[in-house]
């Protein structure tokens, strides 16, 4: 009897630690970095989804053979801290790497989210998705805060040359909202809880893995290292 | 002056000290119900702050989710202190506090003394937490919200059990 308050608390500090253990396994999708590239697939990868928006917003050739797969929200800070190591990587890894991204707007998280993927969709009915996605994410603080974000967005429309009439129309249009609506389905499917989620090649990399670039290069160094069947 | 009859005064001293004796043990037992009861609460605020606290080392927590509130709050510098989380400090912390709870619901008395000594650091920083969450950062976040609720029962229990 002596002693049975002392198994309890040991029983608890056991059950903690493999409880800790076993949400730090499932909270991670995918193995990291080296183990990464050599994992089977997930049977939700992305070959078996749904397709998304076609066609969708890449940079890079499509036989290149690490593809990476962003689904962002313009809006959410971590997506913001993401985009320019993305860059980085399009510039060091340049042929070999093809990177989409995908529209995942958290509303009602982020208030202005929606009008930003608006805008950059709007942006790329006239070919100009990746200067509007470029413009949204290096002003993301400016525009975050705000009231009203159309003229923001109206003024980076003009910045990047865009037709204004016509920005202004899509804005509204049915392709604009189908385009973002499929991108959505396409995360759900993919099981895409939050954002930023990047599949390379298939498989989900673990967010610890994104930041910062060093680490996400070692990633797509290895995946551009694996065995190919 | 006429006297009144009192009938305390009439009634019998024996059967007076024996109710007293059925009494005590109902007495001695709640503060161990209380003790069991807060080790209880102990548990549930460990999972929650183990769960916070996996989610800060996987970097779930500093995405951006559908739930609004939490990544803000725990992607903000507030939830680290230097590089450790404080998740994991609390965590540390309701481990503290079931263990106190169960060597004093066991009849240690100095545990439970022990007990208000660890409460009451860990409710200091609940009510700057929410301070911080309200008028600071801006959002709230569920499971920080849960904590707050945990450990303020805990303050509660571990208080009246000790005044007891």
């Amino acid at each position: 009897m002596k002693r049975l308050p002392f198994i309890i608390i040991l029983v608890v500090l056991a059950a903690a630690v493999g409880g800790a253990w076993y949400l730090k396994r499932s909270a991670t999708p995918s193995v990291p970095a080296q183990a990464l590239a050599s994992a089977s697939p997930r049977a939700n990868a992305p070959t078996s989804s749904d397709p998304g928006a076609e066609p969708p917003h890449t940079l890079g050739p499509a036989n290149a053979p690490a593809k990476l797969e962003e689904f962002g929200d313009f809006e959410c800070p971590p997506c913001g801290l993401l985009h320019p190591t993305l860059q980085t990587m399009e510039r060091e890894f340049g042929d070999r790497l093809r990177i989409t991204f995908r529209e995942f707007p958290l509303v009602p998280t982020h208030q202005h989210a929606l009008a930003a993927a608006t805008a950059a969709e709007a942006a790329g009915l006239q070919g100009k998705f990746w200067e509007m996605h470029d413009m949204l994410y290096e002003n993301q603080k400016q525009w975050h805060e705000a009231f009203d974000v159309r003229p923001i967005f109206e003024d980076y429309a003009k910045r990047i040359g865009l037709d204004i009439e016509r920005y202004k129309q899509d804005l509204t249009s049915q392709i604009v909202e189908q385009r973002i609506t499929q991108d959505g389905l396409r995360a759900h499917s993919l099981g895409v809880k939050g954002t930023p989620t990047v599949f390379l090649n298939g498989r989900e990399i673990p967010f610890e893995s994104l930041l910062p670039a060093d680490k996400l290069r070692e990633v797509i160094k290895t995946e551009l290292n694996a065995p190919h069947p | 002056m006429p006297l009144t009859h009192d009938p305390g005064i009439m009634k019998p001293i024996q059967p007076a000290i024996s109710s007293a004796k059925e009494k005590a043990p109902r007495a001695a037992r709640a503060p161990t119900l209380l003790y069991a009861a807060a080790a209880l609460l102990s548990i549930l605020g460990l999972a929650d702050a183990i769960y916070l606290t996996i989610q800060h080392v996987t970097g779930q927590s500093v995405r951006c989710t559908i739930i609004s509130g939490c990544s803000e709050v725990l992607s903000s510098s507030y939830a680290t202190i230097g590089s450790i989380p404080l998740a994991l400090v609390g965590a540390a912390a309701y481990f503290c506090v079931f263990s106190l709870a169960t060597l004093a619901a066991f009849g240690y008395r100095s545990a439970g003394q022990l007990m208000i000594l660890a409460v009451a650091p860990m409710f200091a920083v609940t009510l700057w937490l929410i301070y911080l969450q309200a008028f600071v950062i801006g959002h709230f976040c569920q499971f920080c919200l849960f904590s707050a609720a945990i450990t303020t029962l805990l303050t509660v229990i571990s208080f009246i059990a000790w005044r007891r």
